[in-house]
Parts: C-alpha cells; structure tokens; sequence
C-alpha cells in the first residue's frame, strides 16, 4: 500500500464519489421528473402549440335574400396579404417587398420594413384588400421573382347591394364577418358557416417540414337566407316613409311595418333615419356628424358611441310608444267579442267625461261634443268619451285578458335582435279606474310597433293571433332548403264572426271617417289613425306628438296590415292622420298591385279615374275628335291644320276621365306654355276647375269624395312652372283637418 | 396522416439503424475477435471488461442519439446531407476505439514525463487561442487543416495529469505550503485567467471543481484548500456581479425565468420543451419533434434533450445509470492502481467525465444557467470524442497494470 492508495485516499474518493452521484445524479434525476412527469404535459402543449402552424380558412357567409331570391345581401371574395419575415432573409429583399408593397398597400414603408424584421413567421400587412390590389401583388411578386414571404389568403367581405336598404333590418357585419346587428346577428350562427383549418407541422422557421404532416378541415360555406321582406315593398315603404319624415319634420325618426296578416310573414320593415351597413360605423346623419367633431376629444367617442346606437336601432321592434287613437281597434274588438254593443247601442257625447265621481274629466277632441252615435259612429268619430264608457263597460280584468291574448304583455319573438317589450300600467295586470278610462283610447301604457301590428293582424285575419317573423327559409349553397320558418305560434283570440264586423267598421272609417286620408281609391281598406301624447320625454313646457296609422285590406278577405308611425313630427300637424295616413294611402297604392290585389273602382271613384291617352298624332282632326269622345276625354284644337302633328299628354299617359287633351295642327302653337297656377288648398271641385280653365289636366291622388273639408295638399308640379298645354298634374288631396 | 408521416421519418430511423445493426454486428464480430484478445490479455495483463464495455456501449447508444439528433438539422444546414453529422462522429469513434485499445497498452507511467510538456502545450494552445477568429463571440477553436479542436480540451487533460504527477511526487510534502498549494495555485490562477479571457467559464468550473477534488483526495490540508476554493469563488463572484462577464450574467436572468425572459433563452426554452414532451416513456427513437430546428445545433450540448424528448424519462434514467457505474467502475480502477499517480490520474479523469455529465445536464434542463458544456460520448465533436476515448484507455491501463501487480 505504500506506493499505492492510502485509507485517507479511499476514504476522500468515497466521499467525492458519493458527493457526485448523490448531489450531481440525484438532482439531475429529480429534476427530469419534474420536467418530464409533473410539468410535462404543460410543456409538452407548449411544444405542440409551436410545432404546429394553424391556419384559418374563412368560410364564406351565406347570402341573404328577399322573397323573390334577390340578392339583399352578399359576400365577395377579398384577399388577406401577410407577410412571412422568416422567409424573406437578406436585407435586400427586404427592401425590395417593403417598397414594393408600400406602393401597392398605401402602407407607409419603415412599417413593413419593421415587420419584415421581426422573428416571426405570420404577420398581418392588410385585410379585405380588393382582388384588383391582390393581382398587384401578384404581378409585383413574379416581377421581382419573389417566392416566398408574401402570402395571400382569401378572405370574404359583405357588400350590401341597395346600400341603406332595409339596414336596421338587416344589419352589419364586423371586421371578421361576425353579425353584429339585424338579421346579421340574429342568423350569425347560420350565415357563418364554419371556419376551416389548415394544420401543418412546422419547424422552427416556419416553413413546413420535409414530411408534411398536414390536415385540411375544409371551411363549411355559411348557409343563407331567405327572408318574407319583398324588395320592391321595402323600397316603396322606404321611399314613401322617408318623404313623410322629411315634410312633418319627424325629429325622432319614423317607421313603418308591412306584414302579411294570414302568416305573418313581415313583408317590409323600414326605420327612418338609417345607415349604410357598408360603412356602419359612420354616422349617417352630417348635422350629427359635424357637431361630434366639434366636441372635445374626451367625449367624441362617447357621443359617437351613442349617436351609432341610434342610428342603428330598429325602431319598429326598440322603441315603444303610446298607441294612441289606433288602439281604439283593439277596445272595439273586445267589446263586441264580448257582445256588449250591438247596433242598437248608443253612446252619448258632450264634449268631455268624468269616468268616476271626483274624477279629472276627459275630454273629447271636438269641445262641442258628438252628441248620441252608434258604435259605427264612436269608430268614426274616434270620439275618446265614448270609448272611455266602452272600457268601462269592459271592466279592466277583461281588457286585461284580451289585452295579454294579443300579445301585448311580452314580447312577440320575431327572429331579429333587440326586440323590446311595452310597459303596463302594473306588472300583474291590475288597473286603477283612472287607467282603464285613458287605456281605452291607447294612452299611458307603451308597446312596439310589431306588437301592434301582430295585434291589429290578428283582429283582421279572423282572430287568430300570429308570430311575425322576417326568414322565410334558410338554404345551403346549393339551394336546398335546410330550415323552414318555425312553425308559427298561433292562438285564437277572437271569433271569425268579431273580426268580420270589425274589419267592416274599420273599413267605414277608412271610407268616410277619420281614416279618410289613408283611402286608396280602387281599394277597400280598413284602418285607424292615431295620436298619443308622449309623456316623459319632451321638453319643458312643450308638448310632443306620435303620429300614426294602421290599416289593412282588402276588407272583404284581409291579406296585409300595415302601420306607418312618426315620432315627434313638428311640421304643419302631428295628427296621425294627416302626417301618418297619406303615406300609408302612397305605400298601399305602390304595394298593393306587387301583391296581386286589383283594384275594384266603385261609385264617385270610377268618375275619377285615370284613363291613358290614346296615339293621335298623325290621325286628322275629325277621326282624333272622335278616338277622344269614345274614351271620354275632351279635346282642344289649336292651330288651323287639319292633322294632329302633336298632343299633349302624350301617348299613353295618364289622365283623368274627362279631362282634356290639345291637339296641335300645327308646329308654332306647340311652343306656347302655360303657368301651372296654385291648387294647394282647393277643394277637389274648385281644383278640377282651374285645371280645365288652365288647359291643364288633373290627376287626382289620395281620398276621392268631394267634400269641402278635403283639400289639395301637394302638386306633383310647383305653381309657377311653365308647362305644355294638357300636362298632366297630380294633385294630392286630404282631409283638411283629420281627426282620431 | 401524422401517423404515417411518421412513420416514414421511423422507417428512415430503422433503416438508419438497420445499417448501425449491421456495422455494429460487424464491430461485434470484429470486438468477439477482439475478446478473444482481450481474454488473453486480461489473463495476462487484467483490462477491466466493465469499465470497457461500459464505455463501449455508451459510445454506441451516444452515436445512436446523435444521429437521430442531428439528421435533420444536417438535412436543412448541410444542403441536404443528413448523414453529415453522424458519418463524421462515426469516423473519429472507429479511430476512437483505436485509440482506446493502444492506449490501454500504453503504460501510463510513462505520461509522468509528460506532464509538464502537456501543461506547457495547454498554456500555449490557451495563449494562441486568443489569436483565433471569433466564433459565437468566444475563441475557443483552434483550427489545424481539416482539424478543429477546442483548447481547453487540452487544458482539462493537461491540469489532471499534472496535479497528478505533482500530487504524487509531493505526497508526503502535501500539508506544506510550498509543495502542498503553491504549485498548485499558480497553476490554476495562471489557466483560470486565460480561459477568463477567451471566455470559457464552464470550463473553468470544471477546472476548479476537477483540481479540488485531486488536492482533497490528494491530502492537502483542508485550511488551504478551503481557502483556495474561497478564492477562487470570490474571484468569480466579483466578476460576475461586476458585470465583467456581461454575457454570463444575461444567460443567469433567462435562467430565472427561461419562458419570460426578455433575454435570449430560446435554446434552454426549447430543450425544456423537448424534455417535457419525452413524459415517462418518450416519443418513441428518431421521433422527436424538437429537434426539427427548434432546438440549435441538438447535435451538440442539448443532445441530452433529444434524448429525453424520444427516450423519455426511462430511457434517461438508464443513460444516467450507465454513466453512474461508469464513474463507480473508474474509481474502483483508481483506488486499485498500483501507486499514487494511477490513482490520481484516474481519479481526476473519471471525476472529468462525471463533472462534464452532470454540469451538461445540469443545463439542459435548466438546473444551472445555460453555458456550453458537452455531453460525454453524445455530443458532436470528433477530436473531442476521440480525446475522450485516449481518457477512457489511460483508465483501462491504470486497471490493467493494477491487475498485473496482483
């Protein structure tokens, strides 16, 4: 042992060795347990996260169309461009893309010449580029012989064809094609389809391995929509409702809903103010838009905020209002379901009533009282005495009852978003006294334009009370069809017999009562006008109106309902009958042919009904006379030529019966002109006068009865105006001072 | 489609080591001639079989990890030859066998003399090396023709075997100042401030912690040694928190916190990674996912990652049982030498060994910060795997020679 080890040695090898397998093997081991047994399954998901590159694929969103499969809605394909810095390795080529794409892009180049130098393999330059912008790139890409480094990946965008049509309807989509508001958000899930997925297995550069391991879950194409709205319906609602809102100068925004009253089918749905859902997020509206920008830049985004939500809100399901007179439909029904007026009943009015003892008393809208009427009459007359003795007569657990039965009490569930509910006297349906006798005439309690509609339909169509909805049906890509509309909640809420007589007594009102305005001649509607008192919400000292009107046709059958609402007009009237009903008159006269139902003229009505007139130019005098007599016209020669070489209307133009039409024989007396003189006002009587006197021809809209209280109320042409002998003007006439 | 995918990645493992079968078949045919010899050398001269086959088959599943580590980073970076790593390592290990078995004939006494020209070399090639382009912001490579070496591979040989030769002589004289710490401290200082100024602190924890250990076994009075190892750890304490070793103290913040850092801790991030995803039983041979770039160079110090990731914990466990019996088996080789020296130079080359294992795993699994250090026997480098096999002989002469006293 001498040469060799000693005990000292053996003794310090053991514990050096002890020392290193102890402390250096056993932590290693430790340590391996921890990372690979305890944390393992964490660090192995962060391995698999970085290993495999998971790229979207957008699915694209169905489209949405009116019932006649026109196109409301669609998505076209754009280009997503993104930048792949992994692959783009001298400085060169950088610079060659950051320059090149700058131009392209309108990206300011230090901003791409940024992202091309970060590790990374996916970095977003520009989304929803244009396809002539992405052949560009393309052109630009082959140019400069660039391989990699520059991706483009499909994508879709929504383009809105008619731009601000049916908007509040339809909706908007954000910037990854999510629904955000409308028929958008409410079939988002639908619309969307299913985003595909392209998983590949990466290394750490970002280009796929030598072995591909590679997944493709094909994108699943949303499906699209059908809706009940007709393009042409909305477009003449939308037309008729946004002029009304301009002429009575509705500060709050008009709107109106046309429904099919057998399946409740909404036909067309329009909110005035609107928005364009191609550019949601600007504010439409360039006075509101201005005074933003003047604002401080603290609260810009929280007045922007606001005015966007308004724009956007769908009024005709958002907003509930005080029904007003129009609710006087509803009173009526009640109470001849309940068989508590017949003809034989009277109701007796003098110009206000005290419905309980100590009471404060209502009063009528004519001070002098309608003295005794039957309960045509109370319709007519929209006389509030007298339907604040027919509540009473009803009691207020049966208004109650008919009023929870028409769905007044929630919501309708029609199959759009934000759809809101009225507010009731008291939750459980009890009334105080007061309540019912202002309740009867549609004051002090709120509901939705759609839960009137819905009600007002189910009082016309026989008594069955039905869903509203907007979907007609959902298809797939190919057209098949994946979903119906739902099977539509329905429950009786009045006899057939009710809702004939009813629609009979609405149709009087329409004829010759206080809906006399929303009169079409050659139709038989029904309806009701109506204006509430807005409480709460109007300035101090000022007193602020909805106007509104409902109607229905034809009569005989009811197909359609329809309600036109303007909120706070502050033109010349706020009378639901002289700002609602004329538009609701236009809006049937437009719809009512797209519909397939004809027109069936009766008495006055036919005496003033257009005729076209007939090809004369060319025929010689004697044989025009008589062409003209047969279609009683009335003719007017001018010159002393024996051949017509001009006439005035033209050929197929539309002219009043019995109007007259000049027959030029000869070139110079073409050129004389005539000044259209001033019939706002005159009664359609004096009005035809001046229109013959001034060789001119009259064509008559709106209410057809000669009375003294209608009078005329636009001029297709300005008084002033220098015309042709025999122009044609169409006058408008309403009633001059309509009442509820 | 993963699946099959991957299996044609194993299918070109097995036939990758169908081939290593067969050359392995060929070395085994060509070791049970060797046996043969071995046997009737052992008979004559006493080569201790576990300690050699222990290094051979560490030798072989280190190639065996090595080419699964490294096909596809050869693949991506050497235009497409996957085999380029392994056929290199392939090369020096049949040389390194070679070499393993000459120098076990070789009678380790007679690197006494050498001692002190080999010291002389190692200061030489640590001076020269400072001269030498700069590769990962270090110089540590010296390049001769097609020959690349690390300098401090020399330097670890160089201090074992002249502590030895030193400690051996100067055994009864070890309590004294003069022979017991002097000679040893220039020494030491003297390698620590070159390797300090490549820099190469790695080895120079290998260094310090190798050369304790020799002068504790050795007998050097404990007050010394204690004081010299303070010194030593002063030293490196003022220069890290001095901020000297800038690059150092980066890496001890992204050890902190390998996932948050703001530093660079991508390569430890991903060898974490590559070991939580092995679990208990791994991946499966040749199907780490980890090692397809997103490990650095898996061929070198994170080799031991690879291993985890397809192995896993198991399979780890083995190779860390294969090298624990390995140092046992060199140390019992080393306390049976048959003088001072033997046991010493064998102690401080099985200590090596096992420093350089423990320290490489270490961090690779983020025990300690990151700082290069290889693996033994897995890790690329020829001339060091060849080096590594001289060491692994002197060991089996030390045994041999103690066999022939017996």
């Amino acid at each position: 042992m001498a040469k060799g080890t000693t005990i000292r040695m053996w003794r310090r090898s053991i514990l050096v060795l002890t020392a290193l397998i102890v402390f250096g093997f056993g932590t290693i081991v430790f340590r391996l347990m921890q990372l690979q047994i305890i944390q393992g399954k964490n660090l192995q998901q962060m391995a698999i996260d970085q290993q495999l590159k998971d790229t979207l694929i957008s699915a694209k969103r169905g489209t949405i169309y009116d019932r006649n499969m026109k196109p409301l809605v669609q998505s076209a394909t754009v280009w997503k461009v993104v930048l792949e810095p992994a692959y783009i390795k001298t400085d060169e080529k950088k610079e060659i893309i950051s320059s090149g794409l700058s131009e392209i892009l309108g990206i300011p180049k230090e901003e791409i010449y940024e992202k091309a130098n970060k590790k990374s393999y996916y970095s977003i330059l520009e989304k929803k580029v244009e396809s002539e912008i992405k052949d560009k790139i393309v052109e630009f890409q082959s140019k400069n012989k660039i391989r990699n480094g520059i991706r483009i990946i499909e994508d879709y965008k929504r383009y809105y064809t008619f731009k601000t049509f049916a908007s509040n309807v339809l909706g908007f989509t954000g910037s990854d094609n999510q629904g955000l508001s409308g028929i958008e958000n409410y079939y988002d899930k639908e619309l969307n389809g299913e985003s595909g997925r392209l998983i590949t297995a990466r290394n750490a550069v970002g280009t796929n391995m030598p072995f591909e391991y590679e997944q493709r879950i094909e994108p699943k194409n949303g499906n699209s929509l059908v809706l009940t709205i007709d393009e042409s319906i909305q477009r003449s609602i939308e037309k008729h409702l946004e002029e009304g809102r301009i002429n009575n100068k509705a500060v709050n925004g008009a709107t109106s809903i046309m429904m099919d009253v057998n399946n409740g089918e909404i036909l067309g749905m329009a909110v005035k103010k609107d928005f364009n859902p191609n550019s949601p997020f600007e504010i439409e509206d360039e006075e509101v838009r201005k005074k933003i920008e003047e604002l401080p830049a603290d609260q810009r985004s929280k007045e922007k905020g606001k005015a966007l939500e308004k724009q956007w809100r769908n009024k005709a399901i958002s907003d509930a209002y005080m029904p007003g007179s129009t609710f006087k439909i509803l009173t009526s029904s009640m109470a001849l379901e309940e068989n508590l007026v017949n003809d034989e009943t009277r109701f007796n009015c003098n110009g206000s009533i005290v419905p309980y003892n100590k009471a404060r008393s209502i009063n009528c809208h004519k001070h002098s009282g309608h003295g005794v009427q039957n309960f045509q009459q109370i319709i007519c007359n929209s006389c509030n005495p007298a339907f604040v003795s027919l509540g009473q007569m009803l009691g207020p657990e049966i208004f109650f009852k008919y009023y929870k039965n028409f769905g007044l009490t929630q919501k309708t569930g029609i199959d759009l978003p934000g759809e809101a509910n009225g507010i009731f006297f008291n939750k459980d349906g009890s009334m105080a006294p007061m309540d019912l006798a202002v309740a009867s005439f549609g004051q002090n309690f709120t509901i939705t334009p759609i839960q009137m509609l819905s009600a007002v339909a189910s009082i016309v169509n026989g008594g069955k009370w039905i869903q509203p909805h907007v979907t007609k049906q959902i298809i797939d890509e190919k057209g098949n069809i994946i979903k119906k509309a739902r099977e539509n909640m329905r429950r009786r809420v009045i006899s057939e017999a009710t809702s004939k007589k009813i629609c009979k007594l609405l149709q009087v009102n329409v004829d010759t009562g206080s809906g006399k305005n929303g009169g079409v001649p050659g139709y038989d509607l029904g309806g009701k006008t109506g204006t509430s008192e807005k409480i709460g919400d109007s300035e101090e000292g000022k007193k602020d109106y909805i106007g509104s009107y409902c109607c229905f046709g034809p009569t005989e059958s009811p197909k359609f309902v329809l309600i036109v609402i303007y909120d706070t007009p502050r033109g010349n009237s706020y009378y639901g009958g002289i700002v609602a009903a004329p538009v609701g008159a236009k809006i049937v006269n437009d719809t009512f042919p797209i519909l397939g139902v004809n027109k069936n003229y009766k008495g006055e009505e036919l005496e003033k009904l257009d005729t076209t007139t007939p090809f004369l130019v060319g025929s010689s005098l004697e044989n025009a006379k008589s062409v003209l007599l047969q279609n009683e016209l009335k003719p007017i020669i001018k010159g002393d030529g024996t051949a017509v070489v001009s006439q005035i209307p033209s050929i197929g133009a539309k002219i009043p019966k019995g109007g007259t039409v000049v027959l030029y024989t000869d070139n110079q007396s073409a050129q004389r002109k005539i000044k259209v003189p001033d019939f706002l006002g005159l009664s359609i009587a004096s009005a035809n006068r001046l229109a013959v006197s001034s060789e001119l021809n009259m064509s008559i809209f709106g209410t057809a009865q000669s009375r003294e209280e209608i009078v005329a109320s636009k001029q297709s042409i300005p008084k002033g105006e220098l015309v042709d002998p025999g122009t044609v003007v169409t006058v408008e006439f309403v009633q001059k001072d309509t009442i509820n | 489609m993963r699946e099959t995918k991957s299996n044609v990645f194993s299918e070109k493992i097995k036939i990758s080591t169908s081939k290593k079968i067969a050359l392995n078949k060929a070395r085994l045919n060509k070791k049970k001639t060797l046996k043969k010899n071995i046997k009737e050398i052992s008979i004559r001269s006493g080569l201790d079989a576990t300690f050699c086959m222990l290094t051979l088959i560490l030798l072989v599943v280190g190639l065996i990890m090595l080419f699964s580590a490294s096909f596809f980073n050869a693949y991506y970076y050497q235009n497409g030859d996957s085999y380029f790593f392994i056929r290199n390592q392939l090369i020096w290990a049949i040389l390194g066998v070679v070499v393993l078995f000459l120098v076990s004939f070789f009678d380790y006494n007679k690197l006494k003399k050498l001692a002190t020209p080999i010291l002389c070399l190692s200061f030489i090639l640590l001076i020269s090396v400072l001269f030498m382009p700069v590769k990962n912001e270090v110089h540590r490579w010296i390049t001769l023709g097609p020959v690349s070496f690390q300098a401090s591979e020399i330097t670890k040989f160089a201090i074992v075997l002249s502590f030895s030769h030193t400690i051996s002589k100067n055994f009864k004289k070890m309590g004294t100042f003069r022979y017991g710490v002097l000679p040893y401290a220039l020494i030491l200082s003297t390698t620590a401030f070159l390797l300090y100024l490549e820099p190469h602190i790695s080895c120079l924890i290998i260094i310090i912690l190798l050369c304790g250990g020799m002068l504790y076994i050795g007998g050097i009075k404990l007050r010394w040694f204690g004081l010299v190892f303070a010194a030593a750890l002063a030293g490196v304490a003022f220069l890290v928190l001095s901020n000297k070793l800038s690059y150092a103290n980066e890496r001890v913040v992204g050890w902190l916190d390998p996932f948050n850092s703001t530093t660079d801790t991508w390569q430890t991030r991903q060898g974490l990674y590559a070991i939580g995803s092995g679990g208990l039983w791994g991946l499966g041979l040749g199907k780490s996912r980890q090692k397809y770039l997103f490990i650095p160079e898996p061929q070198n110090d994170f080799i031991f990652s690879v291993v985890c990731e397809e192995l896993g914990f198991i399979g780890a466990l083995i190779i860390l049982i294969l090298f624990a019996m390995l140092i046992w088996r060199g140390i019992i080789i080393s306390m049976r030498a048959k003088n001072k020296f033997g046991a010493l130079l064998g102690i401080g080359l099985t200590a090596q060994v096992g420093l350089q294992v423990i320290l490489n795993i270490f961090v690779v699994t983020n025990t300690i910060p990151n700082t290069g250090i290889s693996l033994p026997f897995f890790s690329y480098g020829g001339t060091a795997l060849v080096m590594l096999m001289a060491q692994m002989g002197i060991i089996l002469s030390i045994s041999r020679s103690s066999k022939l006293e017996k």
